[in-house]
């Protein structure tokens, strides 16, 4: 009986090892198709539907290509990309972001597409922002497959209720969040942001104080040549920073990143919200409408605001083995049909300048971003330092130093004088 | 009466225990039974107001979750017994026989337990990539059963020096093999011993996330941990599908566990029966 | 068969595996310790000396975690200890439903720390977290507390966090040893009429004595290098004040690209454990934990 027992066991083992070593070999298909590997950096399932919807199509009209896409998980996926690239895995199309271009460069990870931009009939339309955000030395590595802007939103109705008007300068966006800020009901009026990426909030501020002293070209300095974290105008903007936290912010937003400051305006916490176009869908999805709309960014003493389009896109692999069938392919992505289709779908601003004529973007929450693009003398676009490889390390820099700046930790000239050494470094090196 | 004070005082204390350890698996079945809205919506509902199963549905619609549930179950199945089959003859040699060099490798069994992992994560990504490995459920199978060896064997030696010698021996001495009286005579007796190993081994495999996002590409070759780290977005964490994959993701191995835990506990106290 | 053939069938899989598999990429792992490694720029990879610890010891990011790492294993230990403790004490005797009250309370350890991580950090949220709620119905506090994002909060919340994850751990060994205590051991205590506490110091625990060694030896070592329960649950922050070394040295691999620094914190790990080994089986005198 129970040697029965035992044969039986054994059996199943050997039978389900068996079926893991099959299993385990298979995937790889012999045929004359050219596949093309891509990767994706700011994944979520969501985005990876739309991605793969695109990309079937394409398969669709192009049989003699196979497209497979890998989609990590968002926190591990720029890691993911730098192993691969790194490790010489076999990737035609990665990602790109306008935070990492600089770094792809230098290793050599990636093609400038110049050479096939050059005979692309669409190529005319690609608005210059679009081409800015993915050009480093002067060359373009990456079309983008959509813009991000930092603009305001805002709860409506508990403006309406207090009689309140969008703030449009960043001292009345201090007095409007006070006004707002009711800890006892749990309510506060700005959606700080002191964890990852807590930069963004910081470097618009002392941008908007610094107004036209920035140079517009190399953005963390002035035109004198001094980092924009020197200047008194700088101390300016950060004493308004601080008294945004202490007084018009839920405490514990100091570890707040994206997910904490976008959930605590979703779920009715916050009042004022800061951020980038592709939050649109989760505020349409969680709030019920006419709770919320939107407002242009604000602007500094000097009535100015800077501002700068972020993005990522696809770049092509400089060890690709298949560099025409993976051109094929980002200009299909890139085509002003298929990119527009996915930036709506999506929550971007379009490549394409074209599409900002659609009916899509003049209405609505996006109509804002539209708005501020037709008062350039206002909202001034600036070129984001991205060609610094120590960009890419700027966020944890900035945020470590400024949380310590939050608990009191290092006083406000410490922690200017820290920024100003980091850039200044970041200088050096880059002329090296 | 003072017997029963003892008593009260222990059932108040395993109830509190219990609230304790069921509250945050209640909180999240409920979270993932609540629809999308009222999950961000004051004040908390501990009931949800509308129950619905749109989390899941939601979850199977955007991802592939029953193929990740397969790959889950194939890649720990498949890993813990091959760990079983390879510790059970390494444990065996290591608790019958004395012989130069024994105790170094007990100690190198043992010093693996301290080795932090990470530090082998880009050896170990160019190692595989090297033997075509990446993008390849192989390659997690292997890791697996490479990590859980030293414990499983470590493990599974206290277990076979607690059955007498004389045990096999009468059967080698009726002419069995060694090999056969191990299957035939050992085996058989130490079956809860063998099953936590297994149990312990499973859940070590269908919990691993970093490698299986470092070696696994394909959608289509994912795992569950994998799939829900996915849910952290870019602005959010996706509760709703958070707790409904958590939901699902927990249910393998809470039953695995309710329904053995006896048997867990039997062989323990097997192997805990010193001389 | 002879026994030579015997051992070296029995052996060499297992050997040859952990030998290739784990030491030698560990070794490889352990160089990049003494270089310029960052996927940043491997192009110029190259040997620093020990450039990469002096780093470390110069980030006030390391010194917190290590000071962490400590405070993380020491409590989480104590805590986790006590409690298994106690709760395999009241269940070593059977009782109706003993069986079913095992697999409820059990459970916990058969999840994943990064899983426990995401489910803590949802119900310790501070504006839509369920504790907060909890706490404030019932009126022990007034205002919501950022048990995450408030440096002296941040680290209680994920050893709490911990110690919920592993009392099972604790508890399972300890009752599996407690039940292998034999019952004449106690008729002889009773019959000289020793009470259940001197009961529980003369015989129990003395019993039991290797399993608590064993037990706490390697779940010291688990709870020191485990870093996805952080890494779940705050990945460091505020401001680095929940890091420990193991998730410092991830933060360093994920986010920096930096194997160098990351291979540098797990060499410091290891000079710990071993220290820690030590000096925990000279105290205890207990040569043969090893035999758990």
């Amino acid at each position: 009986m129970r040697l029965k027992k035992m044969k039986a066991i054994t059996l199943l083992l050997s039978a389900v090892l068996t079926v893991g070593l099959i299993a385990g070999c298979g995937g790889k298909q012999a045929s004359d198709k050219v596949t093309i590997r891509m990767i994706e950096s700011l994944t979520s399932p969501k985005r990876t539907e739309l991605i793969q919807a695109m990309l079937d199509k394409f398969q669709e009209d192009n049989p003699n290509i196979k497209v497979e896409l890998i989609s990590p998980p968002f926190d591990q996926a720029d890691n993911k990309i730098r192993t691969m690239l790194g490790s010489k895995e076999e990737i035609d199309i990665l990602e790109v972001r306008d935070l990492n271009v600089a770094e792809f460069v230098n290793n050599g990870y990636i093609e400038p597409l110049d050479a096939y931009t050059d005979k692309w009939s669409d190529f005319a339309t690609v608005s210059a922002v679009s081409k800015s955000v993915g050009t480093v030395g002067g060359k373009m590595y990456f079309l983008p497959n959509g813009l991000y802007q930092r603009q305001m939103f805002y709860r409506a109705d508990w403006f309406k209720e207090k009689g309140l008007n969008p703030p449009t300068t960043w001292e009345e966006l201090y007095e409007t969040a006070k006004k707002l800020t009711d800890p006892s009901k749990n309510r506060f009026g700005f959606s700080f942001r002191g964890g990852a990426g807590s930069n963004g909030t910081t470097d618009s501020m002392i941008l908007a104080y610094n107004g036209d002293k920035v140079n517009l070209e190399d953005s963390m300095f002035t035109k004198d040549g001094a980092t924009i974290y020197s200047t008194p105008e700088a101390k300016a903007a950060m004493e308004l920073y601080l008294k945004l936290y202490k007084d018009a912010s839920p405490p514990d937003s100091i570890n707040w990143g994206f997910q904490e400051q976008v959930q605590a305006f979703t779920s009715g916490v916050t009042a004022i919200l800061l951020q980038d176009p592709d939050v649109i869908q989760s505020l349409q999805e969680k709030m019920e409408e006419g709770t919320w709309a939107t407002a242009p960014l604000q602007t500094g003493p000097t009535g100015k605001a800077l501002f700068a389009a972020g993005g990522a896109g696809w770049g092509m692999s400089s060890k690709s083995k298949h560099k025409e069938e993976a051109w094929k392919l980002i200009e299909y992505l890139s085509s002003p049909e298929v990119n527009t289709k996915f930036s709506k779908d999506y929550g971007l601003i379009p490549l394409h300048t074209t599409a900002t004529e659609d009916e899509f973007f003049k209405t609505g929450p996006y109509k804002t971003l539209i708005d501020m693009s037709d008062k350039p003398d206002t909202f001034v676009n600036y070129k984001p330092a991205f060609e610094y490889p120590g960009n890419g390390q700027w966020g944890q820099v900035a945020m470590e130093t400024g949380q310590a700046l939050l608990l009191n930790k290092a006083t406000l000239d410490e922690t200017l004088k820290k920024w100003d050494s980091y850039w200044v470094e970041q200088k050096a090196n880059l002329k090296q | 009466m003072k017997k029963n004070i003892f008593r009260s005082g222990k059932i108040i204390y395993l109830a509190i225990y219990l609230l304790i350890m069921i509250f945050p698996l209640y909180w999240i079945v409920i979270t993932s039974l609540k629809p999308q809205k009222e999950i961000f919506s004051f004040p908390l509902k501990y009931w949800p107001e509308h129950m619905t199963l749109d989390n899941y549905i939601h979850i199977f619609k955007i991802s592939k979750f029953h193929i990740y549930i397969g790959n889950s179950l194939l890649v720990s199945i498949v890993s813990a017994l091959i760990v079983l089959v390879i510790a059970t003859l390494s444990a065996y040699v290591m608790a019958r026989f004395t012989f130069r060099g024994h105790k170094q490798i007990m100690m190198a069994f043992i010093a693996t337990q301290m080795l932090p992992g990470f530090v082998a994560l880009a050896p170990l990504y160019l190692m595989m990539s090297s033997m075509n490995l990446i993008n390849n459920r192989m390659s997690l199978i292997l890791m697996y059963t490479v990590t859980l060896i030293p414990f499983t064997t470590i493990m599974l030696r206290g277990f076979f020096q607690r059955i007498p010698a004389s045990l096999e021996e009468a059967a080698m001495i009726d002419g069995c093999s060694r090999w056969s009286a191990l299957l035939r005579i050992i085996i058989p007796v130490m079956l809860p011993g063998i099953a936590s190993s297994f149990i312990f081994a499973f859940v070590q495999n269908w919990n691993e996330l970093f490698l299986a996002v470092m070696f696994i590409d394909n959608d289509s070759l994912k795992t569950l941990p994998v799939a829900m780290n996915s849910f952290i977005l870019k602005f959010d964490v996706d509760w709703g599908a958070m707790s409904a994959g958590a939901v699902l993701s927990i249910i393998p191995t809470v039953l695995i566990f309710a329904f053995a835990q006896k048997f867990i506990v039997e062989g323990l106290t097997q192997g805990a029966e010193k001389g | 068969m002879n026994n030579r053939k015997i051992i070296l069938t029995g052996l060499i899989p297992a050997l040859l595996l952990v030998l290739v598999f784990t030491y030698y990429p560990f070794l490889r792992g352990i160089i990049m310790a003494f270089q310029e490694y960052k996927l940043f720029n491997l192009s110029n990879v190259h040997f620093i000396g020990i450039d990469n610890f002096k780093n470390a010891f110069q980030d006030p990011k390391f010194i917190m975690a290590l000071q962490n790492s400590a405070y993380w294993v020491f409590c989480s230990l104590i805590l986790q200890f006590l409690l298994g403790l106690t709760l395999a004490l009241m269940l070593k005797r059977k009782f109706r439903g003993r069986g079913i009250y095992q697999g409820l309370v059990f459970y916990s350890w058969a999840l994943s720390g990064f899983l426990i991580g995401m489910i803590w950090k949802w119900m310790f949220n501070s504006q839509i977290g369920v504790i907060n709620d909890l706490l404030l119905r019932i009126g022990l506090i007034h205002q919501r507390i950022g048990f995450l994002s408030e440096q002296k909060w941040a680290m209680m919340s994920v050893i709490i966090a911990n110690v919920w994850y592993g009392v099972a751990f604790f508890a399972i060994m300890l009752l599996a040893a407690l039940q292998s205590v034999p019952s004449e051991l106690y008729e002889a205590a009773e019959m000289d009429g020793a009470g259940g506490v001197r009961r529980l110091w003369n015989i129990t625990l003395p019993y039991i004595k290797p399993t608590i060694i064993s037990t706490l030896m390697l779940r010291a070592i688990w709870i020191f290098n485990d870093p996805s329960l952080i890494y779940g649950l705050t990945n460091g922050g505020p401001a680095g004040s929940t890091h420990i070394l193991s998730s410092l040295m991830l933060e360093h691999i994920i986010y920096g690209g930096d194997y160098g620094a990351a291979s540098a914190i797990g060499i410091i790990m290891i000079v710990i454990l071993l220290l820690y080994t030590i000096f925990f089986l000279s105290v205890t005198k207990a040569e043969k934990a090893g035999e758990f």
